[in-house]
């Protein structure tokens, strides 16, 4: 396809050259001399390699596109939709109860919305939350999910990936760790998140109804669980806007937003790169599949 | 002859002077000389009833307008004896802010008359105390005077002589049992109410409107000195003011606790005191009175904490492991990020050189 174009190309070439050619002699009255000549064919084999060069990325951009694999499924792109929403309420209305003393909480509190909306919306953001939460346990016993966490439990490759990538980036090595369908940094957040709901469902659900949990338990819990909330909550924010704005956002292969949580898709490119060894797999499977 | 008369005259006047407490010379003792120098100089206001006019004057000389004239006043007396009764005469007439004259002045006494008082005094109300009821008449003395009404000392006993519950309450509690012991530092009245500016609780400029009530207390609670001198914790503002208490306060919900919600408020009593609220015993009825299922669990633990503080106990601990594990873990992370970004961008340096 590729051969049969460039020739039509190399005949496009001459007969744009001719009428050229003729269009020149006509105006000027008098033949073109050699020189004038090779001008023009310069400028019309340049033209058209260009337009050439065009053209192929654009299919190749099309290629890559057209070329994906289904990383998530729509289940769990909807999980995390909601994981967002929910974290990013509490975020934005327990920031400023964490940092009550400071001039832009104050600003929040008396200009934007009234800490009684406050509470409102951090409850709302904590359902969210607790609602995703039933939903992923409910989902880790389909045959999906049991796939799914197999593939997130901590190996020990990922500990030598890591120390292996680390290697990579300081130039000690030249080869970079092969990942599988999750890297060791991805299971990391996973884990994290995990733990993060760990202390602030049960430590926020005791506050929410601290009038029910009073008769149960004793005063310093209560200021434990206080305590918990608040320092867990800086660490996850704080988590969330290095390790995983920089994983899904700021990092140069994604920039300047990584997509595939929400549609679901990965380029064939970005497979290959990022998650080699699942790509093999698939790779062997379909062969195997396709095989009679 | 003549000289003898004139001789007893002087020996009269003298021995008068002497007995009576002001010169001849003295402008006042016109006034004084007559009438109101006389203990039982008075004037029948109804049939059998009498309202005396004496004025102390030995108790004048020592007031802070010993050196004023009668009629700096009453200025209305313009010939003595008068005709007419003088017209009531009021402190703001000269007590008032630019006065040239240089009557010592705040904004204290203009703020009385929006104060419950004031307000009382101009609906007509009988009970309502003016300037005289507190500051007396004609013996007015500095507030720095121990004798005077509005000396610390004896300030409660001048608001008590209305509010004589408050006041029996008042001497009772921590702060009155101070001032009996002549701690002079303890809280009184005016100290929480304020004196001229004394608003209704309900009103925002009232030092005891839920919003000020913990920075009214934190006017001596929060003062290093005056508590370490009485051996009383003094982080407890502030840390009432980072809880959720707190909070729910600065940021206008009202009806959460302030300090004396807990600790009441005339009658406040030392947590070691069985009559307390704050009592061990006494804290599920006094935190139930908003957390209906308040059991004794709310006395198993610190009260008024500061997390970042080692006296909060295992809290204190809490907030350090999530201090360090916080700053490890974001330092790693963006270390990392910077270690990635280094890698991407030798890699993609080698790339383009092939």
């Amino acid at each position: 396809m590729r051969e049969g174009g460039l020739m039509a190309d190399s005949a496009n070439e001459e007969r744009l050259v001719h009428e050229l050619q003729r269009e020149l002699e006509r105006e000027l009255d008098r033949p073109l001399d050699d020189a004038e000549l090779q001008r023009i064919k310069e400028l019309v084999r340049a033209q058209l390699e260009a337009e050439l060069r065009a053209k192929q990325r654009r299919s190749e951009r099309e290629k890559e596109q057209e070329e994906y694999f289904v990383r998530f499924s729509l289940n769990v792109c909807l999980q995390h939709l909601v994981l967002a929403i929910g974290v990013i309420l509490l975020t934005i209305t327990g920031l400023p109860i964490k940092f009550h003393d400071s001039a832009w909480a104050e600003f929040i509190f008396r200009h934007i919305w009234s800490l009684e909306i406050n509470r409102i919306i951090h409850r709302v953001g904590a359902s969210l939350l607790m609602f995703v939460t039933v939903w992923h346990i409910g989902w880790l016993m389909t045959r999906e999910g049991r796939r799914e966490l197999r593939e997130l439990l901590p190996r020990v490759k990922d500990l030598w990936d890591f120390i292996a990538n680390v290697k990579f980036m300081l130039g000690l090595s030249s080869e970079r760790p092969k990942f599988g369908r999750y890297s060791y940094s991805e299971k990391f957040e996973y884990w994290a998140l995990v733990w993060g709901t760990a202390v602030m469902v049960p430590s926020g659900l005791m506050l929410w109804f601290h009038r029910i949990a009073l008769a149960y338990l004793p005063k310093y819990i209560f200021d434990v669980a206080l305590q918990a909330h608040s320092g867990e909550a800086l660490l996850a924010i704080l988590a969330l806007i290095t390790w995983h704005m920089y994983h899904a956002h700021l990092n140069p292969e994604v920039f300047p937003m990584n997509m595939t949580i929400f549609t679901g898709k990965i380029s064939k490119k970005r497979m290959i790169e990022e998650h080699p060894l699942e790509y093999e797999q698939i790779m062997r499977e379909r062969a195997e599949a396709e095989r009679p | 002859m003549r000289q003898l008369l004139a001789l007893g005259m002087v020996l009269i006047s003298l021995g008068l002077g002497s007995e009576l407490s002001y010169g001849q010379r003295d402008p006042n003792a016109r006034c004084l000389l007559e009438c109101h120098g006389k203990s039982d100089f008075k004037r029948e206001v109804a049939p059998g009833q009498f309202k005396s006019l004496y004025v102390n004057y030995e108790q004048f000389k020592t007031s802070v307008h010993k050196d004023k004239l009668c009629i700096d006043c009453h200025t209305d007396v313009t010939a003595i004896p008068h005709q007419r009764r003088p017209e009531q005469i009021h402190c703001l007439q000269c007590h008032y802010q630019g006065n040239v004259v240089g009557a010592p002045v705040s904004e204290r006494p203009e703020k009385y008359k929006e104060s419950v008082h004031g307000n009382a005094f101009a609906r007509g109300d009988p009970n309502a105390p003016d300037c005289k009821h507190c500051h007396t008449v004609h013996s007015v003395r500095a507030p720095t005077d121990p004798l005077s009404p509005v000396y610390r000392a004896n300030i409660p006993k001048t608001c008590g002589s209305c509010h004589i519950e408050i006041y029996t309450e008042y001497l009772e509690s921590v702060h009155g049992q101070a001032l009996r012991n002549n701690i002079l530092e303890s809280a009184v009245c005016s100290d929480c109410h304020r004196e001229h500016d004394l608003f209704p609780p309900d009103d925002p400029r009232s030092s005891l409107h839920p919003q000020n009530v913990a920075n009214t207390c934190a006017r001596c609670h929060a003062d290093v000195k005056i508590m370490e001198r009485r051996g009383v914790p003094v982080k407890q503002v502030e840390a009432f003011k980072r809880s959720f208490h707190g909070i729910a306060i600065e940021f206008g919900i009202l009806r959460s606790a302030n300090c004396i919600s807990c600790h009441d408020y005339h009658n406040i009593l030392s947590s070691r005191d069985p009559r307390s609220p704050i009592y061990p015993l006494n804290l599920a009825t006094t935190c139930g009175q908003c957390h209906p299922n308040a059991g004794q669990n709310v006395a198993r633990g610190r009260f008024h904490i500061i997390p970042s503080d080692p006296d909060a106990g295992i809290v204190f601990w809490v907030y350090e492991f999530y201090r360090w594990l916080t700053m490890v873990m974001t330092a790693g992370f963006i270390f990392y990020i910077v270690l990635d970004l280094y890698g991407r961008w030798r890699h993609a340096r080698r790339g383009a050189h092939g």
